[in-house]
């Protein structure tokens, strides 16, 4: 936030450095350069429910009123000037025709939940939900609303969740990457690298890209003469090269890094290409993700690989989609109901998976995108083009597994599905609580930086939500 | 710079850094007395309050947050918005302690909340008086005009201390914080380290072993200024560092945005230009000046155009226009929405243009006023409109209609000549066919009834829509007797020998000359759109007009821009208006842009360093005074880049080691330059310095791109591509698949695998800076991947070669290649141990398997010093730039 600029960080600096008896004191210096990290797995401090998570990541902004949050009000204005007061992005252009949801909504499950006719899969495995229907992200931008929610704040640059994640945890597996990212085949979503980057914190953690088509990782084979014992060799005569090399550069991380990702990358030439081979699933596996349907094929095959990964002990998968998909400013009728389609079969069929594997409990699922969107309609020019515009003030996502709570519909937006009203979760309390998930406290996982201790959620107040905890 | 600087409640944190390294410095202003509405508090109001409470239409409840006046007014409530003296009474204060306001997003942060008591407290002033009227939306604030990126530049004073002991200006900056915080510059790197660290930085190559002992022997004091003139000479120089610029300005070979990306043949006219500009040092005023209006410099508009590419000069001008072509461009492909993807190339277009040259993220403001710069929304039309004549997006030119051929006036008459005889040829190939057809039918006929014969050549001779029914069932009768078409089934012989004349015909068309294409940015003489700003950024909801000027924040600044006047040619003179206007050396922010980036390129960290984004969600300059004075001596030497290379690359800043305990310690991401930041080789040195070192890089400049495609296992590789839609396939493409990465085809769909996986960026639209990522791809591509084992090998071959059976020798020399360095004699027993042990495991294994017939005979020794040559390639000593 530069828009504090400096005189406020002046004042506020000496008001802390009254308290803390500081201000004559020389300023501690940080300590760096020495620290080495690993991937190593780690005991979290407090007991954990999670151990990993999936992150199924919706970036455009899918749209709440027409998934998750049934509104009559809607419906019954529909196609009227919104009667109450809208905080539109910019008033002087906004539409202020409401567009009633066209999907009807009905209750599932034990629990009641009403989902939209979109989601006809998971309205199947409601019980097993938590659905928040009070998320906000801050800033009405992509970029902003991505960070915030991938990241921990508005701003870019900084490490993603996942990176916090395998910082803290480390991994179960010594033979995959930590943090694997499954792309989807029209590319990366917009802000590409911003999804897993590992911002300032060491190389290490960084999220590692799979390719979204066979081959999936690429050279994994070495050549037939070198396999083996060979390679071994090989890699031993480059890692000492490499140590000696280091000794004439002590506290280098990447170089660390870099050591660290050649043992790794061994490793990953048997477990990459079994981790990543579908084929010897069972069919009724395939058919409950919808392997074996054209529409589902691609979303299916990367959760059942995500499902694979997790139990090989990777920490963190995220599943992205392409650009942003879900931003439908125009053509909502036609391309909400595709983008449902393709991946509705997939996410539920990933939680029956899991669940029936028992690894449900330990496995976070996380469903969203970083905004939702408006009750008025978008692009008035005849009913194919209508659309809906960007809402971080109030949108629904949803999670499963790893210590959350089932069958539970937590918050509420007014009437109109536009601001969040009841119990808010801002996206750094969600990050609190998945920290807490994960044994972690989100205000003591820190990485020293310039003689600050950073974190995920750095200043923010962020809360752990107990209502989401079962 | 790191994200705290960034970071948005974390302000202490921010500070504490700040004073850490000890960057307060008197443009911050870092003073601790009274709080000012202005600069403290108005910020706060702004970041939580002001977008509701002020800047729409109508403010939330009547209370209008932008002007302390405004907070007089009484509240709905009843209530007292603002007791000066007394926070504690101010509903203002109270509000936000409850937690009801801010409705949305961050809540106050402590901190913030503090200032904001406090400047109640001691009384609620503001340090001048307000204005009495204020337009309708955002506030560009006196604050906001006082920030730093949009003063003026100023050329500071050099730092107390001068310039003695072979100190230049910029360490004379950079030494003055070095010391501020406790830190000394790291020593003078060795010249081995210093050669191998300015060869690849100014050529993207290892210097030859001669050149490292040559210069390691100098003993000449200038023998490090007569290497850099002698690199800043080389063609070496421009094949790498206008590879920089082509980052920014998002170059590609093909179109993007559709599906099919299709691609763009002609854009490496482009490319060449951009290498020679570098080469020749062209000033950067001049540079720009041509990239953005290159047309209106050539006095042309599109139909003067065709002529004007003739002339060597008018066509440099118009060659570089291509700048304005570069973004991804589906128009001329199959879209959705063909009026959507013609909109989204100007936007595209004017994100490349703004992020390159401003350093602002104005492309946020298309379809709002910008959250954080003060940049409007009618800011973004009216810079737009600068553009829109030449786009015209409602009279479009598609890709194939931008381009103008390159034949000279007698190279279209010598093609149209062959065309012509070429059609003569075809003529008669014709006339023999039917010739022969006609005596087939004349044996043929006379196999029918006698009493037929008439009526079937009456038949035959009328054309086929006239035939009577009675003709149709003469001939459905005799098939075969017709002889009309298919000289093929009644005479193969005779078939050929028309095939033959055809023939004669396609291959004199081939002899014509072959028609190169421009593809340029023109207006249409006398063809200027009426711009508009378009609501939400929707170009299908047009509002008010908007006229063609400079952002109000740029031109506020300095009382000053740009009018654009229009053009005896019919151009509307609207971009060289505004190029010259940005090359003026009175724009706050071009010269700082371009010498931030130059720097981050030598240095490995920006100035700035978010090098597209000088704005408030960008970082801060770590030394701002130094910043200015680059930027000014830039403009005061002519814009020449080679003497402000010379200034960076001739300072103890740039020629210190690596290795500074610390410099590493205490400030690890180098925001000081305590030392050189190590840097792994970027994805096409990396490439580059490969096949160099194997012997195999064809250093062929200029011209059409190496093609590529895809092999069988999916990577996308140098060659030909041969693959069908079921099959992966690629063939040599001979020597071009060995030119340097510059040639490659950069086709945005199909990133070449060796190079993507090494952080080339892929075009979507521009890459404004780099990432330097470390992920296991990376390792597995140089374990496993074709093109390092495939160069190992010839490294190998190269080495044994040069040295036969000696492995010691051989030892040694790969050390001198690649590290540019002398082998500890441990490392070449290591090595030596490596070697047997591997010829062993090598010949077992060629041993036990059954080679196919044919084979190759196995060569276990060349193989094993091929895979200690992989180790060596792969080593951190040769990916690292020390």
């Amino acid at each position: 936030m530069h828009a504090g600029g400096f005189g406020l960080g002046s004042l506020a600096l000496a008001s802390l450095l009254q308290q803390d008896g500081l201000m004559a004191a020389p300023v501690k210096p940080a300590t760096f350069g020495e620290a080495t990290y690993d991937l190593l797995p780690k005991q979290p401090p407090h007991e954990a429910k999670a151990k990993a998570m999936i992150s199924l990541f919706m970036m455009g902004g899918p749209s709440q009123m027409d998934l998750f949050d049934p509104k009559p009000m809607l419906t019954k204005y529909d196609g009227q000037k919104f009667p109450g007061e809208i905080k539109y992005d910019n008033l002087a252009q906004a539409s202020s025709k409401v567009l009633g949801s066209p999907w009807k909504f009905q209750k599932h499950g034990q629990c009641g939940m009403e989902l939209s006719e979109l989601l006809p899969h998971l309205s199947k495995v409601v019980d097993d939900i938590t659905l928040i229907r009070s998320m906000t992200s801050g800033v009405n931008n992509h970029a902003q609303a991505l960070y915030a929610m991938n990241a921990g704040r508005t701003t870019a640059g900084r490490p993603a969740l996942g990176s916090w994640l395998t910082y803290g945890l480390g991994s179960e597996t010594q033979d995959l990457p930590a943090y694997m990212v499954l792309a989807h085949p029209g590319g990366l979503p917009t802000f590409q690298g911003e999804h897993y980057t590992n911002g300032w914190l060491p190389a290490l953690f960084q999220g590692t890209v799979i390719r979204p088509t066979e081959p999936r990782i690429l050279n994994l084979d070495p050549p037939p003469s070198l396999a083996g014992r060979p390679q071994e060799r090989q890699l031993r005569l480059l890692r000492a090269f490499n140590e000696q090399h280091l000794s004439g550069h002590p506290g280098e991380l990447d170089l660390q890094a870099r050591i660290a990702s050649y043992e790794l990358a061994a490793n990953m030439q048997t477990a990459a290409r079994e981790a990543l081979d579908i084929s010897n699933e069972p069919a009724s596996i395939k058919k409950l993700y919808g392997v074996d349907n054209p529409v589902t094929r691609d979303y299916a095959t990367r959760c059942l690989i995500a499902r694979r990964l997790v139990e090989r002990g990777v920490r963190y998968v995220q599943v992205l989609n392409s650009g942003q998909s879900w931003d439908q400013h125009s053509a909502l009728l036609s391309s909400l109901p595709k983008n449902c389609a393709a991946c509705d079969q997939p996410s539920a069929a990933l939680l029956l998976d899991l669940k029936q594997r028992g690894l449900l409990d330990t496995t976070v699922v996380h469903w969203g995108g970083e905004m939702g969107r408006l009750p008025v309609l978008q692009n008035d020019a005849g009913r194919d083009k209508w659309g809906r515009d960007h809402n971080t003030y109030g949108f629904s996502m949803w999670a499963a597994g790893g210590g959350l709570k089932r069958g539970y519909v937590h918050g509420e937006t007014d009437e109109w599905s536009h601001k969040a009203v009841v119990d808010e979760v801002h996206h750094y309390d969600w990050h609190a609580t998945l920290m807490h998930l994960f044994g972690l406290d989100h205000n003591k996982l820190t990485y020293q930086r310039n003689g600050v201790a950073a974190s995920l959620t750095d200043g923010q107040g962020a809360k752990v939500v107990r209502e989401l905890l079962a | 710079m790191p994200a705290s600087f960034r970071a948005g409640g974390g302000i202490c944190q921010i500070t504490l850094g700040f004073i850490a390294l000890g960057l307060g410095s008197s443009v911050w202003g870092l003073r601790a007395a009274e709080v000012s509405f202005e600069k403290d508090v108005r910020p706060i109001l702004k970041a939580h309050c002001t977008h509701c409470h002020g800047e729409e239409e109508k403010p939330e409840g009547g209370v209008d947050l932008r002007l302390r006046r405004f907070m007089d007014a009484p509240l709905e409530s009843g209530g007292t918005l603002l007791v000066p003296g007394h926070a504690g009474r101010s509903e203002l204060v109270q509000i936000i302690r409850r937690g009801e306001m801010p409705k949305k997003g961050k809540k106050m942060s402590e901190p913030e909340l503090a200032v904001l008591e406090q400047w109640i407290a001691q009384g609620a002033k503001t340090t001048r008086p307000e204005p009495q009227q204020l337009p309708p939306g955002a506030l560009i604030s006196e604050e906001d005009r006082a920030y730093w990126a949009f003063q003026p530049v100023q050329r500071p004073a050099l730092p107390e201390g001068g310039l003695s002991g072979g100190i230049t200006p910029v360490d004379a900056f950079v030494g003055q914080k070095l010391k501020a915080a406790g830190l000394d510059f790291a020593p003078e790197a060795d010249r081995r380290t210093l050669i191998r660290r300015v060869t690849l930085d100014l050529t993207g190559l290892l210097p030859a072993p001669k050149e490292v002992e040559e210069f390691v022997n100098d003993p000449a004091v200038d023998a490090y200024e007569r290497l850099v003139e002698r690199l800043l000479a080389s063609k070496a120089y421009g094949e790498r560092w206008s590879r920089h610029w082509l980052d920014v300005v998002g170059y590609a070979d093909s179109n993007g945005y559709a599906e099919a990306d299709s691609v763009r043949p002609q854009a490496w006219r482009y490319r060449d230009y951009v290498i020679r500009a570098f080469n020749d040092d062209k000033p950067w005023s001049e540079f720009i000046q041509e990239q953005l209006a290159g047309d209106e410099l050539a006095g042309v508009t599109h139909a003067t155009t065709q002529e004007a590419v003739l002339d060597p000069r008018r066509r440099d001008d118009l060659t570089a226009t291509a700048f304005l072509r570069m973004a991804p461009d589906g128009t001329g492909d199959t879209v959705d929405d063909p009026k959507l993807a013609k909109n989204q190339v100007v936007a595209e277009q004017i994100k490349v243009a703004t992020s390159s040259l401003l350093g602002l993220t104005v492309a946020c403001a298309q379809c709002h006023d910008h959250r954080y710069d003060p940049i409007t929304q009618a800011d973004y039309y009216r810079l737009r409109a600068i553009f829109d004549p030449a786009y015209h997006w409602e009279a479009w030119r598609t890709p194939a209609q931008r381009l103008y051929s390159l034949y000279t006036a007698e190279e279209r008459a010598k093609a149209a000549a062959i065309e012509e005889q070429a059609k003569a040829i075809e003529v008669d190939a014709r006339a023999m066919g039917k010739k022969f057809l006609d005596e087939i039918f004349e044996v043929e006929v006379l196999k029918l009834p006698e009493a037929d014969r008439e009526p079937y050549r009456l038949a035959r001779a009328t054309v086929e829509k006239s035939r009577t029914p009675e003709q149709k069932a003469l001939i459905k009768k005799y098939p075969s007797a017709l002889a009309l078409y298919s000289l093929n089934l009644y005479d193969l012989k005779k078939q050929g020998e028309v095939d033959a004349k055809m023939a004669e015909a396609t291959k004199l068309r081939a002899t014509k000359p072959a028609e190169g294409f421009l593809m340029a940015l023109t207006e249409v003489k006398g063809q200027v759109p009426v711009s508009k700003l378009f609501n939400r950024g929707d170009h299908e909801q047009p509002k008010q007009a908007v006229q063609p000027g400079e952002l109000g924040i740029l031109s506020g600044a300095t009382g000053e821009s740009f009018k654009p006047v229009a053009l005896t040619s019919g151009s509307s003179g609207r971009r060289l208006a505004y190029a010259q206007w940005l090359t003026s050396g009175r724009h706050p922010l071009v010269a700082r842009v371009l010498v931030n980036r130059f720097w981050l390129n030598h240095m490995g960290r920006g100035i700035v360093n978010t090098p597209g984004d000088f704005g408030r969600q960008g970082e801060l300059p770590s030394h701002p005074e130094l910043l200015d004075w680059l930027a000014d001596e830039f403009v005061q030497s002519g814009w020449k880049l080679k003497s402000l290379q010379r200034m960076m690359l001739l300072s103890r800043t740039y020629r210190q080691s690596s290795v500074s305990a610390p410099s590493l310690k205490q400030d690890p991401e180098n925001r000081l330059y305590g030392r050189f930041k190590m840097q792994r080789m970027d994805a096409e040195t990396l490439r580059d310095s490969v096949l160099a070192v194997t012997g195999a890089l064809v250093q062929d400049s200029y011209g059409p791109p190496s093609e590529i495609g895809r092999d069988p296992a999916g990577r996308v590789v140098a060659g030909v591509d041969k693959g069908t839609i079921t099959l992966f396939k690629v063939e040599s493409g001979g020597k071009a698949d060995f030119r340097r990465s510059i040639y490659l085809q950069v086709r945005r769909t199909r990133p070449v695998t060796v190079l993507e996986t090494f952080d080339a960026p892929v075009m979507v639209p521009n890459c404004e800076m780099r990432s330097q990522t470390t992920v296991a791809p990376q390792s597995l591509l140089l374990m496993n991947d074709t093109f390092v084992l495939e160069n190992s090998r010839r490294l190998a071959d190269r080495l044994e070669a040069e040295a036969p059976g000696d492995a010691a020798t051989q030892i040694r020399r790969a050390w001198l290649l690649l590290y540019g360095e002398p082998a500890p004699e441990g490392a070449v027993a290591e090595a030596q141990a490596y070697l047997q042990e591997q010829t062993q495991s090598l010949t077992q294994y060629h041993h036990d398997i059954q080679h196919a017939k044919g084979a190759p005979k196995p060569n276990p020794p060349q193989e094993a010093l091929a895979s200690l040559c992989q180790v060596l390639l792969s080593s951190n000593r040769f990916l690292y730039i020390e």
